[in-house]
């Protein structure tokens, strides 16, 4: 029998030393694996579990139960039935039940001006009902459109945190709690203007761009803040567009208002894991400026360059390649988390997570068995 | 934040002076409650 109480009080300290600087009693471990692995790995249909959560407390149950992790693993934010109910267009289900975002843009050029007046006023007025196409009519219909969404996305998420807490009271997970925002950059391309959208206005309009960004950052911050922050909560940030960027449009259009970003919520005493997707090594000099223990997950790099260069001020997680766990044998799998473990464990200021998540589950693969040994590998061999 | 759809509780009552001597200690949390659920709904679709 678990004692889920002391495993709760346990995980909480891992987590409440590695987010103050501390070095835990072992490495922390996150599951990579998310709800649609769970679902598919318990054998249900993708698409009707999303619809119909009253299945997922099983699925939930022998994920929590097969898979090592001191995190409550899976969650979802792109539930179906509030996007169906509003039309969605950047948010939609595949045919084989994924959430799929396809390139769309929600702000056209010549609307800059407008935007940068007054954000949240166009967001309402012009983004909103260009993507949504239950936001676009008459006023009667939108209103019943967006109530119907907002009560079908508050039930969701409350019956999947019924499902969390229950998890959390039996297998003893650490007590976290998260917010999610954008860096302004980002935010500007990815629903509003899109990857080419933005793309061409870098060059096109650079000064609209800048001034957009300082626009909208009151916006996101007051979307990542938590209510009460607390040691066990982070705001979560997703990094996308500065990969492709060239350094001067970097140190220009993106950092400064990032920086502002994650300074302000560091300064409401929030903790803030960011998500450095794709290959960030050309900008690891700039991360070294953010706010002492950042926690920084990486997917592609140089795990030991930035170790070096980073791993002193800030919390360093992520480079374990997904990849492999389809690819590779149990024993590359786990020499793969030794070698990360050995460069990234030392000292302290290290969470094991992998480069990316987890999504695709194959009845016949490897990915499953592997995926355990490398989560019980860490677990075991990560005391420090 | 400066917007015709997001309302401080100070906006909100200056545009409902009929609230002014009811109990506002009470109404104050959970009108302001609302306000921000809808923002953060209204942001989440857009991340």
């Amino acid at each position: 029998m678990i004692d889920a109480v002391a495993m709760t009080n346990e995980r909480n300290q891992l987590f409440r030393d590695l987010f103050s600087g501390k070095t835990p009693k072992r490495v922390p471990v996150s599951n990579p694996a998310t709800q649609d692995f769970a679902i598919q790995y318990a054998g249900l249909d993708l698409a009707e579990c999303q619809w119909d959560l009253t299945k997922l407390e099983p699925v939930y149950d022998k994920f929590c139960q097969d898979f090592f992790t001191d995190t409550y693993p899976g969650g979802s934010i792109r539930i179906p039935s509030h996007y169906q109910l509003l039309g969605s267009t950047p948010i939609v289900m595949s045919s084989s039940g994924f959430m799929q975002h396809p390139e769309v843009v929600g702000l056209l050029a010549e609307e800059y001006d407008e935007f940068i007046a007054s954000p949240y006023d166009c967001i309402v007025e012009k983004v909103l009902p260009r993507l949504f196409t239950e936001l676009n009519g008459a006023p009667g219909k939108v209103a019943m459109s967006l109530a119907k969404a907002m009560r079908a996305q508050s039930d969701d998420l409350a019956y999947l945190g019924t499902i969390r807490a229950k998890m959390n009271a039996k297998y003893g997970y650490a007590g976290m709690v998260g917010a999610l925002t954008e860096a302004p950059f980002d935010f500007m391309a990815d629903f509003l203007r899109s990857f080419k959208g933005i793309s061409g206005d870098v060059r096109r309009y650079p000064d609209k761009v800048a001034a957009a960004c300082d626009a909208v950052l009151p916006l996101l911050v007051k979307k990542g803040t938590l209510p009460n922050p607390s040691m066990l909560g982070y705001t979560f940030i997703p990094l996308h567009m500065a990969p492709y960027l060239r350094d001067k449009d970097f140190a220009t259009l993106y950092w400064p208002t990032f920086k502002k970003l994650v300074e302000t919520m560091a300064g409401m005493g929030q903790n803030v894991q960011l998500f450095v997707e794709q290959d960030w090594m050309r900008y690891l000099d700039y991360l070294y400026e953010l706010p002492e223990n950042t926690i920084m997950r990486f997917e592609y790099g140089d795990a030991k360059l930035v170790k070096e260069k980073l791993g002193k001020k800030h919390i360093i997680s992520g480079f374990y390649p997904i990849t492999l766990l389809q690819t590779g044998t149990k024993q590359q799998c786990i020499d793969k988390a030794k070698e990360l473990m050995d460069i990234l464990a030392p000292g302290g200021k290290y969470w094991f997570q992998a480069d990316k998540s987890v999504i695709n589950f194959e009845a016949k693969g490897p990915v499953a068995e592997n995926m355990s040994a490398v989560l019980e590998y860490v677990h075991e061999n990560g005391t420090y | 934040m400066d917007s015709k759809y997001y309302l401080t509780w100070e906006e909100y009552l200056a545009e409902h002076p009929e609230l002014e001597d009811k109990p506002t200690q009470a109404i104050a949390p959970k009108i302001q409650k609302y306000e921000d659920a809808m923002f953060v709904f209204i942001m989440d679709l857009l991340l």
